[in-house]
């Protein structure tokens, strides 16, 4: 993966690109990219989200909007809602907010 | 995981702050601000706009904005940088592009005596002023024999010393 946001990296702003982005640390703001987002298990992002596709094992508060998938790991922490044609939530996860998956 | 390492891809745009314990590959671009306690790369491609505090600094891309490292800063031959260095180490290569100022701290050592210099010489200058007056009354006393003027002089002095200062203090406070 190219990009990576490492675990010690707090950002507060916005991150826009048309990449993969990994985060294993925080960020608040937002997030906009044409492929796909990965919170791992220490990563924390309190943005709104902007994206192809969503995969989250980490804590993830705000709102997704996702042209293709979001996918709440076992180890997922999510608080907002979620829009996407397909939406995933694991055993295990814990999700608070609204399911929208109109298309 | 790699946790000793952040790499920003070359489509990457970050806006806003940036804090960090880790180093940092730039490939893309980050306006905004950055505090990072090791190094920051910025690759040929990468461009950073924005105030960066970090220990160790390597400039390869576009760098605007002021910087400070706390250990070095170095700015390779394709590197390019707008704005005020503060850094105890700089190397900048051949081939490099820098413009701004640069300030490497341990040479800035006669700065403290050039701030205490006005510090002192106020005084000296207003008590000295005071007293040529007091002085002015002496020579008349002085025409007795010149070992005994210098014992006689110092009561003297204390007398109109005195009385100047009242009249000085009474003065400031009419006004």
């Amino acid at each position: 993966m190219a990009n990576v946001i490492g675990s010690s990296i707090v950002i507060d702003g916005e991150i826009t690109g048309d990449e993969d982005l990994v985060v294993q640390g925080t960020v608040k703001g937002r997030i906009a990219l044409k492929q796909s987002l990965f919170v791992e298990n220490s990563g924390v992002v309190e943005a709104d989200i902007e994206t192809q596709n969503v995969e989250i094992s980490g804590s993830v508060t705000g709102n997704i909007l996702a042209s293709d998938k979001v996918e709440l790991r076992s180890d997922g922490k999510m608080v907002g809602d979620i829009k996407a044609p397909r939406i995933l939530i694991a055993d295990g996860a814990t999700f608070k907010g609204n399911v929208d998956m109109d298309r | 995981m790699a946790d000793t390492s952040t790499i920003v891809g070359q489509t990457m745009l970050i806006k806003g702050n940036l804090e960090g314990d880790e180093d940092l590959t730039v490939q893309g671009r980050i306006e905004g601000s950055l505090n990072l306690t090791k190094t920051l790369i910025i690759e040929p491609n990468g461009v950073v706009k924005a105030d960066v505090s970090v220990a160790n600094a390597v400039i390869s891309g576009v760098m605007v904005g002021n910087l400070t490292a706390s250990d070095s800063l170095e700015i390779t031959d394709t590197g390019r940088m707008v704005g005020d260095i503060r850094a105890p180490r700089v190397i900048i290569v051949e081939g490099a592009s820098v413009r701004g100022k640069v300030d490497m701290g341990d040479l800035e050592m006669p700065r403290p005596a050039s701030d205490r210099k006005p510090v002192y010489t106020p005084k000296p200058i207003s008590r000295p002023a005071e007293k040529p007056k007091p002085v002015v009354k002496k020579p008349p006393k002085k025409a007795a024999p010149p070992p005994k003027a210098k014992k006689a002089a110092p009561p003297p002095k204390a007398k109109p010393a005195k009385k100047k200062k009242k009249v000085v203090v009474k003065k400031k406070k009419r006004r």
